[in-house]
């Protein structure tokens, strides 16, 4: 088992995991190492609420912060006076935008968003001032005392009006333009067919909304204490803004209350910083639901049309396609969704012609950035709409004309990358589709029924239509483009005890438990622990895009290896044989032969063993002008099937199972592999059904979770992971792919085309509004 | 927050309310203690109601229940008083999730109302009574519709004390759509109730307007339509009729612009008018059944 990661990284292996809950029968799973069901070391506290999250740290003396935030989408700033908020008894600072000492604007990939807004506001809640006071209801009451004078203008909210629209920003309104070219133009398919789809925005709705805690340090410098997921580029972005060097800034890694987006931007780290330099106390922040529904990006919202052309066997020939992301203000990772978007633009189908145009424009909308599967999840709904569309006018069983297009490896995408790494599209498609659905509810006793409409609801079953949908959708993994991705971990061993020491930030993503399976593996320790993050330890990158599975977890493979070789050494030296000829398990070590046999602890001798080591996958590059080139590290691929139940004259939907299989690579962890895949599936049924930041002009309407709807038990669906496959993809760390974002890619494409099949609608827009799923009954 | 008491009685907290008129009385908190979390509200004292038992259960008298306000949705949803007004304990069930039931309470719903109180049709369509608990133990009742619709408003330092609704042993129906199959707030619901006594059927639509609407008309046409002595049943045709003439009643067409054709309806607005027809052609087939 110890040799497995290095020996059998071309071998192919698929494990049934059926329903999802662990095991198969005959198998016999480890108890610790790779492959194991290990149980985060924090679930206990997190369960019984023990925990320590950003929003419970206090510091002797502290000080509350509030913001003040702009109610207009759009308006020309006249004039800020805080002089009363200034007056007011227990208030210990007020910064506006004259009160930055360095730079006054900080962005991840592109420096355009202001920390306070100075002349112009662009969205609804940017930021303009911050208050201190000693009581959170002072500075809440002070931020709301300080005085600002608009102009309030027209916003731009309809991103296809951006184009032409008075520039938003010194930058303009286009954030990026990829027109793809691939192939003849000219081609013209026998069958045609078109579609204009809309997806709308949803939100990351973190559970536990943003906080954070800012400590001044004796030395001018300040500790930030707050759960972000990208500790070293925040804390970069925010010691610019502090004008400070960086050693002078810390970021230290709080608790992550749910991050399925970026946490914590600088947007909230930088004012809070600013607020304990300039006060010299400890100062804290913690939004309100309100507050961090205006503070963070959501996903953006996307317009498509699309143009399919096939043969008549429904091969597919050509498509062209047009992509609008509405980016809102600020360019945030724009650049990088709209990539995605426009590079998987025809999803995981060969196509020997494809012509798209994507553009991500600026606009007065609430402001977009990562969440996860953005780009990818936006163009699946669509793709996927034009299959079934294909498969409607040519009189073909959906699931067999994916069938007959699905991409494998070799293939070539339509950025010209050569698929490489393993892309078993055919056989998670024919995995879903011959798994059996499930029974109608007519035996079971009618008051067991969950109708659409939930248990007290006015579901009738002569109105329920059953519908059932395929999907399949890709996401690249790690960085694209030509980001640097690069991890380092340290691995230390002393007293028979290894601790793991990586700024890969546990976002909820498992990455500690993943990092001590490592060790147990590579090592034979039991007892691993994972240290806390902080920027004083080499950066890891952002907790983004499966990057910790891969990158950091392979820098904790090789430091763990690296500490092996300083264990073994001696003992294989004094034995005359090589390190490769013994093992490790359960804290002994046994040679092949069996003639050595000691402890871990007897070889260690006191001795206390520390090694680095970093990963680096194989460098990627940009998208060319006409949108080729190799730009994705590695692509992880799902097939999902919906079956949903409809009851088609209110047009509420209930989704009744969904089938995953899903191309993994390799199982490291089944329970939390298995978490994943069902908390993404979840995720996707929100932006399939219900989960929409719905503004009015440029304003948020509805900023709490009673207007945004996310799903609730009774929403969640039967998850069914039906086929895990084990291809190992030999580029990765123990062949394993990141599996979190591509069920939350394709669950919402499946859900419509159930929907589809249930009330022969033509469902083109997300989340799925109840008018559209209204069908008149077939007499 | 200046002061909490806690009477232990309805004429004690009629009291405290007397003595302190900033004071709020809360009940469950579901809806107020949201409001002051978002700041909007910041009460100088509050009127605790939870520890007034007289409020917390109901009696009988002459053929009605007199219903405590500080009854719980939890406990509006159980059999036994399921067994007496069926439609007010089937929106109890339906109104938010286990948590929010366990705390607000039918008083609450009526002193809110939210447009979306799922009890608030119910009791329009039973015709409920308000007892209002005033100063030095003074008590006046008000037809429920009359506070919904601002007829007539709570004085100051007066309490919503109980709900008079009638026992009409007979078939009742609570139904409403929602966004979800989770806990979710109504797009529209109707309670339909059965007064076999007066040879009477009663609806109301809750959720689309600020207070719950009454289509009167469609009420007496469908119960002449109805053979009270014999099966009660109706056609399918006939209450698909029905459930259109309460939708059209509640949704009607806007006026013609100069003597021509109505304007066609924005579609959010038809479908919503198609929800509470086929809400109120289910809950009659129901309630008939």
């Amino acid at each position: 088992m110890t040799n497995d990661a290095a020996t059998a990284t071309s071998t192919t292996r698929t494990t049934p995991l059926p329903e999802g809950t662990g095991p198969g029968p005959d198998q016999e799973l480890p108890l610790l190492g790779l492959g194991a069901s290990l149980p985060p070391a924090d679930a206990r506290a997190k369960t019984e609420g023990t925990y320590p999250y950003a929003a419970d740290l206090w510091a002797e003396g502290l000080l509350w912060a509030a913001m003040l935030r702009s109610p207009h989408p759009h308006a020309r700033i006249l004039s800020i006076d805080t002089s009363a908020a200034v007056a007011m008894p227990g208030v210990r600072a007020v910064v506006t935008h004259e009160d930055i000492p360095g730079d006054g604007a900080y962005g991840r990939s592109v420096v355009d968003r202001p920390v306070f807004a100075s002349d112009l506001v662009r969205h609804h809640g940017e930021a303009i001032a911050a208050v201190a006071a000693d009581h959170p209801d002072t500075a809440r009451l002070a931020a709301a005392a300080i005085a600002v004078e608009y102009e309030v203008l027209e916003p731009v909210t309809d991103p296809e009006k951006a184009f032409a629209a008075e520039p938003l920003h010194p930058d303009g309104n286009l954030i990026r333009h990829i027109p793809l070219r691939f192939g003849d133009p000219d081609t013209v398919g026998e069958v045609i067919v078109e579609g204009l789809y809309r997806i709308g925005r949803q939100d990351p709705a973190p559970i536990g909304a943003e906080a954070g805690l800012a400590v001044p340090r004796p030395d001018g410098g300040v500790e930030l204490y707050t759960a972000s997921t990208d500790p070293h580029t925040d804390r970069d972005l925010a010691a610019a803004c502090f004008g400070l060097d960086t050693d002078r800034v810390k970021v230290v890694v709080t608790g992550v209350p749910g991050a399925t987006g970026d946490r914590e931007d600088p947007g909230f780290q930088i004012p809070l910083g600013l607020l304990a330099l300039r006060t010299g106390c400890p100062v804290k922040l913690a939004a309100t639901r309100e507050e961090s529904f205006l503070g963070h990006a959501h996903r953006h919202p996307t317009l498509l049309r699309y143009r399919h052309h096939a043969d008549a066997e429904g091969r597919l020939v050509k498509v062209e396609a047009q992509i609008l992301l509405d980016a809102g203000a600020y360019a945030d990772s724009s650049s990088e969704s709209l990539a995605a978007a426009v590079a998987f633009a025809c999803g995981p189908y060969v196509v020997p012609h494809a012509f798209i145009e994507g553009w991500a424009v600026r606009t007065n909308n609430p402001p977009s950035g990562h969440v996860r599967g953005e780009g990818a999840m936006q163009v699946c709904a669509a793709y996927e709409g034009q299959m079934d569309k294909l498969a409607a006018k040519l009189g073909i069983d959906p699931a067999e004309i994916r069938l007959r297009n699905a991409l494998s490896t070799g293939d070539i995408l339509p950025t010209s990358q050569t698929v490489t790494c393993p892309a078993p599209v055919a056989e998670l498609l024919r995995e879903v589709r011959d798994y059996p659905l499930p029974t109608l509810p007519k035996d079971a006793p009618e008051d067991d029924w969950l109708l659409p409409g939930g248990p007290e609801g006015a579901g009738e079953p002569g109105a329920v239509r059953r519908g059932v949908g395929y999907a399949l959708g890709m996401v690249h993994m790690l960085g694209a483009e030509g980001t640097d991705e690069v991890s380092t971990a340290t691995v230390r061993v002393h007293n028979g005890v290894a601790t793991v020491i990586c700024a890969a930030v546990e976002t909820g993503q498992g990455f500690t438990t993943l990092a001590r399976q490592i060790v147990q593996e590579t090592l034979g320790i039991e007892e691993v622990h994972v240290a806390s993050v902080d920027t004083d330890q080499p950066p890891a990158g952002p907790a983004t895009h499966g990057r910790h599975t891969w990158v950091s977890g392979g820098a904790v493979e090789r430091a763990a290896k690296m500490v092996r070789t300083q264990l073994l050494q001696p003992l294989a030296h004094q034995f005359g044989m090589s390190t490769e000829l013994l093992q490790i398990a359960d804290g002994k070590i046994t040679s092949y032969d069996g003639v050595l046999s000691t402890t871990v602890m007897e070889a260690m001798d006191g001795k206390e063993l520390w090694a680095t080591a970093q990963c680096r996958p194989h460098p990627t590059e940009p998208l060319d002008e006409s949108g080729q080139g190799d730009a994705f590290v590695g692509l992880a691929f799902c097939a999902v099937r919906a079956v949903v139940d409809v009851d088609i004259e209110l047009g509420s939907i209930r989704v009744v199972e969904m089938a995953v299989a899903q191309d993994v690579g390799r199982v490291l962890n089944p329970s939390q592999l298995a978490t994943r895949i069902e908390a993404g599936v979840t995720q996707g049924i929100g932006a399939a059904l219900t989960e929409n930041l719905r503004t009015a002009r440029g304003l948020i309407r509805h900023p709490d979770l009673t207007g945004y709807a996310l799903p609730t038990s009774l929403d969640a669906p039967d998850i069914r992971i039906v086929k895990l496959i084990e291809e190992r993809d030999v580029v990765a760390p123990f062949g394993a792919k990141p599996a979190s974002a591509v069920p939350v890619v394709t669950s919402p494409a499946a859900v419509a085309a159930a929907v589809r099949a249930a009330t022969g609608r033509p469902v083109n827009r997300l989340p799925i509004r109840p008018q559209a799923a209204v069908a008149a009954p077939k007499s | 927050m200046q002061s909490v008491t806690l009477p232990a009685s309805l004429d004690e907290a009629v009291a405290a309310l007397g003595a302190m008129p900033a004071a709020v009385p809360v009940a469950g908190g579901t809806d107020l203690m949201a409001a002051v979390n978002q700041g909007l509200l910041r009460p100088a004292g509050l009127v605790g109601l939870s520890r007034i038992s007289e409020l917390r259960g109901w009696h009988y008298q002459d053929g009605h229940a007199l219903l405590g306000a500080g009854l719980t949705h939890a406990r509006m949803g159980r059999p036994d008083f399921a067994a007496l007004i069926p439609a007010l304990a089937a929106s109890a069930r339906a109104a938010g999730p286990p948590q929010i039931r366990n705390a607000g309470t039918l008083g609450g719903n009526i002193a809110t109302a939210a447009p979306t109180g799922d009890s608030l049709p119910v009791l329009a369509a039973l015709e409920a009574e308000l007892v209002i608990a005033g100063p030095d133990g003074s008590r006046r009742e008000i037809p429920v519709s009359h506070l919904l619709a601002g007829r007539d408003m709570l004085e100051p330092a007066e309490l919503i004390g109980f709900v008079r609704v009638p026992l009409l042993h007979a078939p009742q129906v609570f139904l409403k759509a929602t966004g979800r199959t989770g806990p979710g707030r109504a797009t529209a619901s109707v309670a339909i109730v059965l007064d076999p006594a007066r040879r009477g059927v009663r609806c109301a639509v809750g959720a689309i307007a600020p207070m719950p609407l009454r289509p009167l008309e469609a009420e007496r046409w469908i119960a002449s339509l109805i053979d009270w002595d014999g099966e009660r049943g109706l056609a399918p045709d006939a209450l698909a009729a029905f459930g259109e003439y309460v939708a059209a009643a509640c949704i009607p067409d806007q006026a013609p612009d100069d003597g021509g054709e109505a304007p066609p309806l924005p579609p959010a607005v038809l479908h919503l008018r198609r929800t509470v027809a086929a809400l109120a052609r289910r809950a009659l087939g129901r309630a008939l059944s």
